[in-house]
């Protein structure tokens, strides 16, 4: 089983300087500064390595993307991991914080930046003390500050704690938000490519997707391309939750059947009971069936199935789960997290949680199930950003292929008033 | 098709706009409407309601037309099926909590909610869930009150007070469906310009307090005018039912306003029903107080006067006018004075402006296509603050760069790229010395507050320009500073890889018309100086007379020696406004007649033995000279059975065998067109839409100021500015205005090092000295002036600031504790 950044995780002591260094921490540094940095941006277009934090965006080519000579630029790592069901840039930040750094110095070499920031989510405090004394060793090494390593390149990285919103996870109500804004998404164009942070060429990476670029660059492109399918590279965290014996963060090679995550490496299904459904790439993707458990863990086949990767985050429901329950569930966090910025999501929320906890607690009506999924059909890529499409996913999902569980709670309802 | 430009497909037709253009603007052009609530185009693009989708072609997804760019063969289909139902759909997301009280609600009539659901809506509703309900009367201020139940959270509102008020005093709080339009600790949301959000709020939330529930807006009569409270004139719309002033709003003109106005035009006409108007005539020549018909007292004042110039000789009678008058007034009174009793005894002020500029008039449109704006003596903010607006708009959002030239800060420093601050005192020096060195000679700015690398680095930013507007205030710069300033203007104009202009920014509403009208002493009107006398003639007639006048400063001193021994003060209160204040009050009442004419009761209308009513602002037509330039109507609106001014002086004129008549103000205008160099092309048509530039009057004085003349003097005490606010305490903000909670207290600003010598500490409660004139005053220890000086606005009437100054404005000062 290749494990690449899970390879020395249970490692005692992984988060110091000196036990990371004894695993073979920061070699890369000195490989990377023997080259240009547009090499090294080649080198991470050639691995194939795509962007873990959500849209699968190849992440060399985004690199490459960065407005010509315009500076100063910025990284920002996208630590906000506020999606359900997701917890793997957790485990990385709490047991091995200096692969994110070396991650981040190479990606700041890559595209000439100089600066850096840490986005953690509000709720990460004890991660950002962790991750505070990480810089604070790294700096002392030399590994951050002025010259690095007689490079003659200079980082800086500074952490930041959000105050609790999942948008600000969306990169540019990130960006927002780091410069002291309401968490909003902004309008794009231009893309932060062009125009982020202060108005610069930024960079913005989930954890996950940073903490891969040491390998690919002590190990070579080429090395990382041969793991996982032809279009999906690599490996992934997969968090694995819900209905399984052994819920956890498994680092998966791409195109391992769902089947067998779920079967093989989380133990199988609680009590043995039989599997409903499952959620392949967190809270934001449509759910599937269990005949669909067969479906090759990438990015392609789960598009193909009719949902996505996503950030990787599989929710495992089995057959004790009345998906509408799920879907309630899912929709009073969307409602609870839109920004409120747009119409669409702002109002289709809150009305979608009405109609859903009326079915629920069973005073819905018939009409109900073709009214939401018309209030779907008016939200789905309607809204100003993603977060109004990720609440549409479980209703929209839960009804396709499950309607009888909605039918149920209606005729239950139709019972108690007879 | 030129380089900048798209050509594109909306709806099968095709259009060529300018590159950058927004789709939903493109449509526009063509007739096409597409629906929004969140953009504006003064504010730009957002993107939030998602009122506004359109099919594109080759996307896959609907796209917001607000936040699209035109791109080359774009194909923008707007009326699909898959566009229709998804603008059902925003409709009926936008509709789901809104309380739909528009039976009730002031926007009800012209409401974008209301039309946009007329026309793209759902007929129906499937929320069958009790509506959120919420705070229905939530004041943000004492004149904005907001009902959060029917707020769509557009952003407009936060978005203004973000991009144009430069300020984020309003912003949205809370998260998703709880967001909410509010403030920082809930402080009142009371900028100077806070009115314009009810405008463009497009659902009845942000409501003028003063009109909330009083009337539908289908029941109005509206008149499109302008305000009359400053230089700006911005238009405005003035609604008014059973002849009951109800609200004001925007009107538009991109030459004057950009869109907007400032909270004075909106809430600063309660004295329009003030109790201390002048509605009737009343004389006390014939022995106790009496009233008398208009026409009467019109006749009786004209006659005196008269009898009086036959008697001691014209030079023994003056005219005051004022700034605030319209140009008919103000022309027709100076056709009054000079044809009929024959004095060129004739002002409107007490600084040193003179007609006419060395450099182009500009417009204030042109300082958008300016890429340097050169701030002198002025602050826009306070004064004028329209104009403030539009320097922001270009600093923040266009390619201009701002320079600031003053003797106290301003806001405006806050934009500035650099900001210079001479010493009270020393402008004359200051604008010599820059002059000099445009000159290529030496400029000395020993003993003024700023360096030579400061001014050097001015002159660079000047000599980079390409094209440069210029702000001055000629009413702050004291003694003869003005005219060093337009020898300065003439130097800049000799820049040759640059364009400029200049916009003489006195706060007056028509400080350049009373210019332009002759309201002066030594020129007739269109700025033909007396000393040019077959110019004169040519233009006046014959027996025009071409003895210099008095100077309104002049004329106070030779009243108070007893030569003038009449005057007729037309809209202004020298008493209070004119340097010295109480000096100005004993001398006016050694006057054998004082005529005063004026719309409301005044510390000098009290001493006056003929009173005549002014109808003013809100009830009598007329025309006014922004400080663009720009000549506009102002439409009256309510009716009033007093005759207008321009006719009652033309009665006066009558009485003294004038025999013109006059039908309307416009017949007036119809004159000024024939008589006034530059105005030939002003008439009720030509000006009816955006109003029109007059041609400036010639520049006359162009002598290079000697530069041992401008040195500052030297004295003793602390220099005084004394700094003007549009929200001042006066008679037309009077201590029942809905604007009270703009008034400030009495305050001084001191520099450090002069507080520290003084013994005085922030807070301190003080005495302002200048001979017998004692002004109370908090301190505020500030960087507003350099040491040596003081800044002392201007907050009341009462306060008495201008009782400190000298009769050319400049003044010495001491301090004490109170
Ligand atoms: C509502 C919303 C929440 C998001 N939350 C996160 C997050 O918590 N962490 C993250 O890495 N990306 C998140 N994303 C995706 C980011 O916008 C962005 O695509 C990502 O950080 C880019 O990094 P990558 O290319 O390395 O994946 C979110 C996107 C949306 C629309
Ligand atoms: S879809 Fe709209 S309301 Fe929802 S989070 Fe995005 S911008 Fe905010
Ligand atoms: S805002 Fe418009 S739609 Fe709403 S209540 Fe007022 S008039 Fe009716
Ligand atoms: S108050 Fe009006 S302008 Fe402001 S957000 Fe609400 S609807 Fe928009
Ligand atoms: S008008 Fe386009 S999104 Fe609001």
């Amino acid at each position: 089983m290749t494990q690449i950044l899970f390879k020395d995780i249970n490692k005692k002591d992984l988060h110091t300087l000196a036990v990371y260094e004894e695993t073979g921490g920061y070699k890369s540094l000195k490989k990377a500064f023997a080259k240009e940095p547009d090499e090294i941006i080649e080198m991470v277009k050639a691995s194939g390595l795509r962007g873990r934090g959500g849209a699968g965006f190849p992440c060399g080519l985004k690199w490459s993307f960065l407005a010509k000579d315009v500076f100063p630029r910025y990284l920002c790592c996208n630590a906000d991991e506020s999606e359900p069901g997701t917890c793997k840039d957790r485990e990385l930040l709490l047991k091995n914080p200096h692969l994110l750094i070396e991650g981040m110095i190479l990606c700041s070499y890559a595209c000439r930046i100089e600066t850096g920031y840490i986005y953690l989510r509000g709720e990460f405090y004890d991660l950002c003390e962790i991750m505070e004394k990480a810089l604070e060793e790294a700096y002392a090494k030399g590994y951050l500050g002025k010259n690095i390593l007689g490079s003659g390149f200079d980082l800086d990285i500074h952490t930041h704690l959000g105050a609790g919103a999942y948008i600000c996870g969306e990169e540019s109500a990130l960006l927002n938000s780091l410069e002291g804004m309401r968490g909003e998404p902004r309008m794009k164009p231009p893309f932060p490519a062009v125009q982020g942070l202060y108005a610069k060429p930024t960079v913005i990476n989930n954890v996950e997707t940073l903490c891969v670029v040491p390998y690919i660059v002590n190990e070579g492109a080429e090395k990382y391309a041969a793991i996982g399918t032809e279009k999906s590279k690599g490996t992934k965290l997969v968090s694995v939750s819900g209905h399984v014996k052994k819920p956890a963060n498994y680092e998966v090679v791409l195109g391992t059947p769902v089947r067998e995550i779920i079967y093989d490496m989380a133990g199988g299904m609680r009590d043995d009971n039989q599997l409903k459904a499952f959620i392949p790439g967190g809270s934001s993707v449509p759910m599937l069936r269990a005949d669909q458990v067969d479906t090759p863990y990438d990015y392609e086949s789960l598009q193909a199935a009719g949902s996505m990767l996503g950030s990787g985050a599989l929710i495992v429901l089995d057959h004790t789960v009345n998906v509408v329950e799920t879907s309630l569930r899912l929709v009073s966090f969307y409602m609870h997290e839109s920004c409120g910025k747009c119409t669409p999501c702002r109002e289709g929320t809150r009305w979608m949680w009405q109609i859903l906890h009326q079915i629920q607690t069973g005073k819905g009506e018939a009409a109900h199930v073709e009214e939401l999924l018309d209030i779907c059909d008016n939200m789905s890529f309607k809204c100003f950003c993603p977060l109004g499409d990720a609440a549409v996913a479980p209703v929209a999902s839960s009804i396709q292929n499950f309607r009888a569980d909605y039918e149920e709670l209606l005729q239950r309802m139709t019972a108690n008033t007879v | 098709m030129a380089d900048n430009e798209v050509t594109l497909t909306i709806d099968d037709q095709t259009i060529t706009v300018p590159k950058g253009t927004k789709v939903v603007d493109a449509a526009k052009t063509v007739g096409i409407e597409i629906p929004v609530f969140c953009y504006h185009e003064k504010l730009g693009s957002l993107g939030c309601c998602r009122m506004c989708l359109v099919e594109v072609e080759k996307m896959p997804k609907l796209m917001t037309a607000c936040t699209m760019d035109v791109g080359p063969d774009m194909v923008v289909k707007t009326t699909t099926e898959r566009v229709e139902k998804a603008q059902k759909g925003v409709l009926e997301f936008t509709l789901l909590n809104h309380p739909l009280d528009c039976p009730v609600c002031d926007k009800g009539g012209e409401c974008p909610l209301q039309n946009n659901t007329f026309k793209y809506g759902p007929g129906d509703t499937r929320m069958d869930f009790q509506r959120a309900n919420n705070l229905k009367a939530a004041p943000l201020s004492p004149v904005i009150t907001l009902d959060r139940e029917r707020c769509i959270a557009c952003q407009r509102c936060t978005r203004y007070s973000e991009v144009i008020e430069q300020d984020r005093a309003l912003v949205m709080l809370n998260r998703g469906f709880h967001n909410e339009v509010g403030t920082f600790n809930n402080e009142p949301y009371d900028t100077r310009f806070s009115g314009n959000v009810i405008d463009i709020c497009p659902v009845g939330a942000l409501t003028n307090t003063q009109f909330r529930f009083k009337a539908r807006t289908w029941d109005l009569t509206n008149s499109d005018t302008l305000c009359a409270h400053c230089g700006c004139n911005c238009n405005m719309t003035l609604g008014v039912r059973t002849n009951k002033f109800m609200r004001i709003e925007s009107r538009p003109n991109d030459y004057v306003d950009d869109g907007w106005i400032c909270d004075k035009a909106r809430w600063g006409y309660d004295f329009l029903e003030s109790k201390n108007r002048i509605m009737e005539a009343r004389t006390t020549l014939d022995g106790a107080s009496k009233t008398l018909p208009v026409k009467d007292a019109a006749a009786q004042a004209a006659n005196a006067l008269k009898k009086i110039a036959d008697e001691h000789g014209p030079g023994s009678i003056g005219f005051i006018g004022s700034p605030y008058g319209t140009n008919e007034e103000l022309y027709l009174y100076q056709k009054l004075f000079r044809q009929q009793l024959g004095t060129n005894n004739i002002d409107h002020k007490v600084y040193a402006e003179t007609p006419g500029l060395p450099i182009p008039h500009y417009d204030v449109s042109e300082i958008e296509t300016s890429d340097l704006v050169l701030v002198i003596a002025s602050d826009p903010t306070e004064e004028l603050p329209i104009l403030d607006l539009r320097i922001k708009k270009v600093v923040t959002r266009g390619n201009a760069k701002l320079a600031v030239l003053n003797d106290q800060s301003t806001l405006m420093d806050r934009y500035a790229h650099l900001s210079l601050r001479y010493d009270i005192g020393a402008a004359a020096q200051v604008f010599a010395a820059l002059a000099n060195t445009l000159a290529g000679e030496k400029g000395e700015v020993q003993d003024t507050g700023i360096t030579g690398e400061q001014l050097n680095s001015l002159m660079d930013m000047l000599k980079s320009s390409k094209k440069t507007t210029i702000i001055y205030n000629p009413a702050a710069l004291t003694g003869q500073s003005v005219d060093v300033l337009k020898h300065l203007l003439s130097e800049i104009g000799k820049i040759s890889s640059m364009e400029c202009g200049a916009i003489p920014a006195a706060p007056y509403t028509n400080a350049v018309g009373a210019l332009d009208m002759g309201v002066l002493p030594n020129y007739y009107p269109g700025g033909v100086p007396l000393a040019d006398a077959e110019a004169v003639k040519q233009q006046s007639g014959e027996n025009s007379p071409l003895e210099a006048g008095l100077s309104a400063m002049e004329m106070i001193e030779k009243a108070n020696s007893g030569e003038l021994k009449a005057l007729l003060v037309h809209r202004a209160n020298p008493v209070v406004d004119f340097p010295g204040s109480k000096k100005i009050a004993d001398a006016l009442k050694k006057l054998d007649l004082l005529i005063v004419h004026d719309m409301l009761e005044t510390e000098t209308s009290q001493l006056a033995g003929i009173v005549l009513p002014s109808n003013g602002p809100g009830h009598d037509d007329g025309t006014t000279t922004n400080i663009g330039g720009r000549v506009q109507f102002r439409k009256g609106g309510l009716k009033t059975t007093n005759a207008p001014d321009w006719k009652i002086i033309s009665m006066m004129a009558k009485t003294l065998g004038d025999e013109t008549d006059y039908i309307t103000s416009f017949s007036v205008t119809d004159e000024i067109a024939k008589m006034v160099p530059g105005y030939g092309d002003i008439s009720k048509k030509s000006i009816k839409k955006m109003g029109l530039a007059r041609t400036a009057a010639q520049y006359q004085n162009g002598t290079k100021p000697d530069s041992a003349k401008s040195q500052p003097a030297k004295s003793d005490g602390l220099k005084l500015r004394i700094a003007s606010y549009l929200f001042a305490h006066d008679k037309i903000l009077d201590a029942d205005s809905r604007l009270a909670h703009q008034f400030k207290p009495s305050t001084v600003h001191l520099h450090e090092d002069d507080a520290k010598k003084l013994g005085l500490k922030n807070g301190d409660d003080v005495i302002v000295v200048s001979g017998d004139t004692q002004v109370r005053a908090e301190v505020e220890i500030s960087g507003k002036c350099n040491p040596g000086g003081v800044v002392l606005p201007r907050i009341s009437d009462e306060q008495g600031v201008l009782g400190l100054a000298g009769a050319d404005g400049i003044s010495s000062v001491e301090i004490r504790k109170a």
